[in-house]
């Protein structure tokens, strides 16, 4: 993933660009009653900022309609992002570079064309090409040759407008050639830019984008801009995550607060995120009892020690200041409930998370961390810079006042303006205290943890760590064909990380989103969305 | 919140001030006559002693200073502990004011946040009145073509919107990556203040100036031979102080509504200053499930900006002859 796409989290809004797929996540709520299967399900949306495109668009408005359109090669599943082969027959590598790709054969565009290995390549191509100029172009940055169609230097022309990693075998299989070894690139083709195009896509585009044919359990039907996108079932769809209703509403608001009204009021069936000012106080609760739907998310909280600051490169100061956070504490009081305390460097309802990993140095414990501080020789002030905006303020400053508590020294909470001005303190490697490092991950898996954060150089190493133990797991990992293996392989990279505390993992947010009293059932995904094939209308 | 280029002062101020050093020779002339010579400032006490809203605004002020100088006088919380378990607790018997988010003490913070928000306040007057006052004097007594450049160029000015104004100054000063320290950012709110009020000080005090230098003991005094320094400050000075002096009084209170409007958005005084409008700052996300937290520090806000209007009210009453 290049820079451009690490989605660091400005708001928590912010955190649904990063997946749209068919996957599902935490809880889900059914209640009894006679089930519709032609039912309408209406949910909610905002403006698609592009064309309909799968690789144009990656904020949460449009990828919500590409992600119902299109089916990609595997799916995730509800409980922690695993992948399961969706229109794939099978992904096979040895090396984890060179992928063999077989794809079932059957599957239908929404126009009757057949989909054939070649329509992945030619999408996966468009995608890539930096002429076409879509949005999500950088996700082909693993596959070989992707520098000749997408030069780095944005003026630069691109020497081909084909990958070579790219190659079609037959018209059910072709093979991807990456770089360099990539165990999660398996993963990373469930994310909507790899999804296939039809060829009268390619024959023409213009006319295309005003009605987009797609493979996915839900064609396009109509589109009032500010207004209202209308999705109706593809009947011959193959997939197992078919829906079970007929037309879906994908209504656009310009509030949030508004369409938290006509939820509550019945008039919209789903909201993947609620208002912050139905979050004050837990007021979602009393106004929506069991239609509250809840999943873990790809986040993780954490505050970064700039190592490069010499007082921060003492662990015992930095196991100390971790002891002194009261998690529970705060996530149950400033933040609402929204979020539950971390307890290690990735986050629940991820294949490969394990329970405690950062052990008893994210526990609260403030004689300990008294005791640490004292055996540290630290003697002064602490700050947490962040951005200010964006409810970014109040939890660190709960943070610095039971760190300065726990531990009798001075804490101040220091705010940037914006978090673009944050960023760039941090990018500059400016940061005179700790500083606040939340991650969003681009995809399920716990390299998206590890790598970009805690590898040396990484593109949002923030706490400038480096560990030659760690670099050479990660290494080994990456190069690990089998999955299973590879995940093993990342947790024994992650438990070394917990001993050196580079940074201290504080909170996960939840998922909170709402279904209307109109539905049976719903389900919230990890990437906090709505997991189509799990509505059920009432009858 | 208040915006202080709209102080009641403004235009009305100048004209009665006008009219009132019109006055004031007749007075100075017909005292002679009685049996004790009375001066202007006399004669407004004794009026003021009387009025209760001089003397009510007068108490306010004074607990706010009270509270400004000893704020341990009346709580003896600390306004920056902070206790979790509280978060959000609606007023007791223990906090009179209830807790806030981060668990502070409302009722603690509300009396040490004083201090920064009358500083601002006091400095941003003294600094309005003082520029004001030295240009407005300059131009009214000289020449005139030096008094319509001067009166152009506070012209500039008072034709800046004053939030916007502010915002620019601030932001301009302060880049986002910064992080200024306080007394910085109190000097440069203090600073934007009288940047961009200074020119209704300006104006009270050119008018007063235009109507005192052609009375007849400014004349005398010039025909005598007196030097412009020695008319400016014993002749002119005198009698054209009050009219600035009640524009200055309304304004003080004004200008801690300023302070507050600033605050709110985040480019006046920050964390970890205490001062009420970073106090209702920091509670506008949670006015629903926790009004308390925002409902004090905006009543001290209003209550403060009360008493200095009623305060400059009355004394622009007394040393208004024509209104006795």
């Amino acid at each position: 993933m290049s820079r451009s796409r690490v989605a660091w989290v400005a708001l928590p809004a912010a955190l649904a660009l990063t997946l749209s797929a068919c996957g599902g996540g935490g809880g889900g709520t059914t209640s009894s009653g006679n089930e519709n299967p032609d039912g309408t399900v209406s949910i909610y949306g905002t403006e698609p900022e592009n064309q309909l495109l799968p690789a144009a668009t990656t904020e949460a408005g449009g990828s919500k309609i590409v992600d119902a359109l299109y089916s990609r090669l595997v799916g995730y599943k509800a409980e922690d992002g695993s992948t399961y082969n969706l229109m794939a027959e099978s992904i096979t590598t040895s090396d984890a570079k060179v992928y063999d790709i077989k794809i079932k054969s059957g599957w239908t565009f929404h126009d009757g064309t057949p989909v054939k290995a070649k329509n992945f390549v030619d999408a996966w191509n468009y995608g890539a090409y930096a002429k076409n100029a879509q949005q999500a172009g950088t996700f082909f940055a693993p596959i070989a040759g992707y520098s000749d169609v997408h030069p780095d230097d944005e003026k630069a022309e691109p020497t081909k407008d084909k990958m070579s990693g790219l190659e079609v075998v037959s018209d059910t299989e072709f093979k991807v050639t990456l770089s360099a070894p990539n165990s999660v690139f398996k993963t990373m083709i469930g994310y909507t830019p790899f999804s296939p195009l039809p060829d009268s896509f390619f024959a023409d585009p213009k006319a295309f984008e005003a009605k987009p044919i797609g493979n996915g359990p839900m064609k396009f039907v109509s589109r009032t801009p500010n207004a209202l996108i209308k999705l109706e079932r593809f009947d011959d769809y193959k997939g197992e995550d078919k829906v079970h209703f007929k037309t879906l509403d994908v209504k656009i608001y310009s509030s949030q607060e508004t369409a938290y009204q006509d939820l509550v009021a019945g008039k919209l069936d789903f909201m993947e995120a609620l208002p912050p000012s139905a979050k004050v106080g837990e007021k979602y609760k009393a106004d929506l009892g069991d239609q509250v739907l809840n999943a873990n998310l790809l986040g993780q909280s954490a505050i970064a020690f700039p190592l490069y600051v010499p007082a921060f490169q003492n662990v015992k100061l930095r196991q100390a200041v971790s002891m002194a956070l009261n998690r529970e504490q705060i996530t149950k009081t400033v933040l609402a409930g929204s979020y539950v305390p971390a307890d290690g460097f990735v986050p629940p309802g991820i294949e490969g998370y394990e329970k405690g990993v950062c052990g008893e140095f994210c526990t609260y414990n403030p004689e300990k961390a008294k005791q640490l501080l004292q055996e540290s020789g630290f003697t002064g002030k602490l700050t947490i810079q962040s951005n200010q905006d964006g409810g970014r303020k109040e939890p660190l400053e709960a943070a610095c006042n039971s760190i300065k508590q726990a531990l009798g020294i001075e804490c101040e909470f220091v705010g940037a303006t914006n978090f673009g001005a944050y960023r760039q303190i941090v990018n500059g490697k400016q940061l005179t205290g700790m500083g606040r490092s939340d991650w969003s991950a681009d995809y399920p898996s716990i390299e998206n943890f590890l790598n970009p954060l805690y590898r040396t150089g990484g593109s949002s190493n923030d706490s400038n760590y480096s560990n030659a133990e760690v670099d050479k797991i990660l290494k080994e990992a990456d190069a690990t064909a089998d999955s299973a293996a590879a995940i093993k392989k990342y947790q024994e990279a992650h438990k070394l990380i917990a001993k050196d505390l580079p940074s201290i993992p504080t909170w996960n947010e939840k998922g909170i989103g709402a279904r209307s009293k109109n539905l049976l059932a719903a389900k919230l995904t990890f990437t906090r969305d709505a997991e189509l094939a799990a509505f059920r209308v009432k009858g | 919140m208040s915006d202080p280029g709209s102080v009641s002062g403004g235009t009305g101020l100048e004209a009665s001030a006008a009219a009132g050093v019109d006055q004031l020779s007749h007075v100075d002339d017909s005292s002679q006559k009685q049996k004790k010579p009375r001066s202007l400032w006399s004669d407004a006490w004794g009026e003021l002693r009387r009025k209760p809203t001089f003397i009510i605004s007068l108490v306010i002020i004074a607990v706010i200073v009270l509270m400004a100088i000893w704020p341990t006088l009346f709580t003896s919380v600390d306004p920056r502990a902070a206790n979790l378990d509280k978060s959000l607790q609606p007023p007791s018997g223990d906090a009179w004011f209830g807790y806030d988010l981060q668990g502070y003490d409302v009722y603690a913070r509300a009396m040490h946040g004083a201090r920064a928000s009358l500083l601002v306040g006091i400095f941003a007057t003294v600094l309005t009145v003082l520029i004001g006052s030295i240009i407005g004097i300059f131009a009214g007594y000289a020449k005139t073509w030096i008094d319509s450049v001067l009166s152009r160029f506070a012209d500039i000015f008072a034709g800046i919107p004053f939030v916007l104004g502010a915002i620019v100054i601030l932001t301009t000063l302060n880049a986002p990556t910064e992080n200024p320290s306080v007394t910085r950012i109190i000097t440069q709110v203090v600073l934007s203040i009288a940047v961009l009020s200074w020119p209704v000080a300006m104006r009270i005090m050119r008018s007063a100036t235009l109507v005192a230098k052609q009375q007849d003991y400014v004349k005398a005094a010039r025909g005598l031979g007196a030097s412009p320094l020695r008319i400016v400050i014993r002749h002119l000075l005198p009698n054209t102080v009050a009219p600035v002096l009640v524009y200055a009084t309304i304004a003080l209170g004004a200008f801690i509504g300023a302070e507050a409007t600033l605050a709110f958005l985040g480019i006046g005084l920050r964390p970890p200053v205490v001062s009420w409008g970073v106090m209702i700052s920091e509670s506008r996300d949670y006015f629903q499930s926790a009004p308390h937290m925002l409902l004090f520090p905006a009543g001290f806000v209003t209550i403060t900006v009360l008493a200095f209007v009623m305060l400059g009210d009355a004394v622009r009453d007394a040393l208004d002859p024509k209104s006795r």
